[in-house]
């Protein structure tokens, strides 16, 4: 695989605010990257960064795809916070404009907005547009020269449920014909659902980098319960590779170390003579790694 | 090149208020090019008489003189330029378009270009518009004819070019600087109308201010720009006039445009948009 995007030692200071300190990252061609963190966690102004739009204060970055820095940006579709169009102009002439900047796309206008419901309207003034009908130009603006790299800062700002569920859709479609994503967004759920790598960050610096499928996995639980709950806390706390025991209404929730899972415990529990009237595995949300990254690297 | 020109052109072509402006300046020259005469006509109904001489023969419109009397006289009216500058770059900032230019794929320098050609575009209409209207007043009421009279003193209208330019492109620094379109033009308005005159005039009378500093007046950013296309119309009571543009003034002016037009680049480079 090749690398699309290198980050090396970034750094944004405003003033006294650290909005973002020494960060470095890589990204890979294809891969669909989710950058997490709190509020003013340093998203945007990373995102800014890659984008030219904010001058960094230390720090390189570089895009692989093209030589200089506006030709690549030609190539990536990016939507950074709030949608910025001409207000007084229609949908179809806003994105002429994009697509003689990107010199690219002007014949993909009405497709792209067929794309994202916006049809209908492609001929009303933009300022004529509900907040969510703005974010979905912006959808359409970042798709409309076909880019093989997209920045998505909270796509999914103001839409609708069924908006959100087309852009979902629409992420995880773009991700399967093999482009780049990066993506930031507050959502954990829509991350975890499309996203194949992630990044936390925290008051400007990175406090996690890793394969969101490892970390799943990694975390996987499983649930039991049977008539005697005491009785199988007590046989299960002599099972050898028992990471972590809890009691969570009525059912124990049980986190085994690598190497052992669900099938090794029933064995052992059925050896007890355990019945259990409920067994089942528990993939941990990334919300849950998500909260515990950061509890730890308050430590 | 042209890229970029279709850029500018494609977000002011269906903006009502670049329209309004620009036909207000057109409307507003024409009719004080085309007035000379009926000024002339009222100042002599109001018993005017100019050492002696009768308003309405003043040869206002005679060919070479009225290149000189319109670039002139339309120097106030790029004013009304300059608010379309101030307006197209300050709605780039508050509509947050710039941001998305850039992050779009348009390169700062690009984007101070299309704003140049923006510039240029008007400074060449309105230097066309009005070579045309001395010609028309000319081919009306000039006394004198013949192309040989009719094709000289032509170099007032490189001038008038040069300044409307040069006056924009400070129009265009202030916008990038101040960000706030209704500020811009206070400011521009008030520096340009009276607080660069009003020190101008002290530096030159005011018995207190002593006279050393003097030699600084001609570099001043309005001044110079004035200094171009000098008053004509003194020479109509038979007084001296300069008749032809200086070839210092046209350096000083142009060090202007220079500078501003960089001082935009630098500014942009540095600047988070
Ligand atoms: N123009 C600016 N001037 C001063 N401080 C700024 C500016 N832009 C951002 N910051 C600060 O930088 C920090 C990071 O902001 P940023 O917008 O990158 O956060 P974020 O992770 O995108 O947050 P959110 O989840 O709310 O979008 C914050 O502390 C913010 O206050
Ligand atoms: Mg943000």
């Amino acid at each position: 695989m090749n690398s699309i995007l290198k980050i090396n030692n970034l750094t944004k200071h405003y003033g006294k605010i650290k909005a973002v300190e020494n960060l470095s990252l890589e990204v890979q061609e294809g891969n669909v990257y989710g950058i997490l963190g709190p509020n003013g966690s340093g998203k945007t102004t990373t995102l800014g960064m890659i984008l030219d739009v904010v001058k960094p204060t230390s720090g390189e970055y570089s895009w692989l795809n093209a030589g200089s820095k506006s030709q690549s940006r030609k190539k990536i579709g990016a939507i950074l916070e709030t949608p910025a169009f001409y207000p007084y102009l229609s949908a179809v002439r806003n994105l002429k404009i994009v697509a003689k900047i990107k010199e690219n796309g002007a014949e993909n206008i009405e497709p792209v907005l067929k794309q994202v419901g916006l049809f209908d309207r492609k001929d009303d003034a933009f300022k004529t547009y509900s907040l969510g009908m703005k974010q979905r130009l912006s959808i359409a603006a970042a798709l409309l020269a076909d880019p093989p790299v997209l920045i998505l800062d909270e796509p999914t700002n103001g839409l609708d449920p069924q908006g959100i569920a087309e852009i979902r859709e629409l992420i995880k479609n773009i991700a399967s014909q093999g482009k780049t994503i990066l993506f930031a967004s507050h959502i954990l759920d829509e991350v975890q659902k499309v996203c194949t790598h992630f990044t936390v960050l925290k008051s400007g610096k990175k406090v996690y980098d890793g394969n969101v499928e490892e970390v799943m996995n990694q975390n996987k639980k499983i649930e039991v319960a049977s008539e005697n709950l005491e009785e199988l806390k007590s046989i299960v706390s002599g099972f050898g590779d028992l990471e972590s025991l809890e009691n969570e209404s009525g059912k124990l929730i049980i986190k085994l170390m690598n190497g052992s899972d669900s099938i090794d415990l029933h064995k052992y529990l059925i050896d007890k003579g355990i019945v259990l009237s409920h067994l089942s595995e528990r993939k941990s949300s990334l919300e849950q790694k998500f909260l515990n990254i950061l509890k730890e690297s308050d430590d | 090149m042209i890229r970029i020109f279709e850029i500018e052109w494609l977000k002011l072509k269906n903006y009502r208020v670049f329209w309004v402006l620009f036909a207000l300046y057109f409307l507003g020259l024409t009719i004080v090019c085309s007035s000379g005469m009926f000024l002339m006509e009222f100042l002599k109904s109001k018993g005017a008489d100019l050492n002696g001489v009768d308003p309405t023969i003043l040869p206002l419109y005679d060919f070479p003189d009225v290149w000189q009397n319109v670039t002139y006289v339309a120097t106030f009216f790029k004013l009304f330029l300059a608010f379309i500058v101030i307006i197209s770059v300050t709605n780039e900032i508050s509509y947050r378009t710039l941001r998305q230019n850039v992050i779009d794929g348009l390169s700062k320098k690009e984007f101070l270009i299309s704003k140049l050609a923006l510039i240029v575009s008007l400074s060449s209409l309105a230097t066309i518009f009005l070579f045309l209207q001395g010609l028309i007043m000319g081919l009306i009421y000039s006394k004198v004819g013949g192309l040989k009279y009719i094709f000289s003193s032509l170099e007032f209208f490189p001038a008038y070019f040069l300044e409307v330019c040069t006056f924009l492109s400070l129009a265009f620094l202030l916008s990038i600087l101040i960000k706030k379109s209704g500020f811009v033009i206070v400011l521009l308005f008030m520096y340009t109308l009276i607080f660069e005159p009003f020190v101008v005039v002290n530096m030159e009378h005011n018995p207190h201010i002593p006279n050393t500093m003097d030699w600084i007046i001609p570099y001043l950013p309005i001044k110079s720009l004035n200094n171009l296309i000098r008053v004509p119309f003194p020479k109509y009571v038979l007084m001296r006039i300069q008749d032809y543009v200086a070839l210092v003034d046209i350096l000083i002016v142009a060090a202007w445009l220079f500078i501003y037009n960089y001082l935009v680049l630098v500014i942009m480079q540095k600047r988070n948009v």
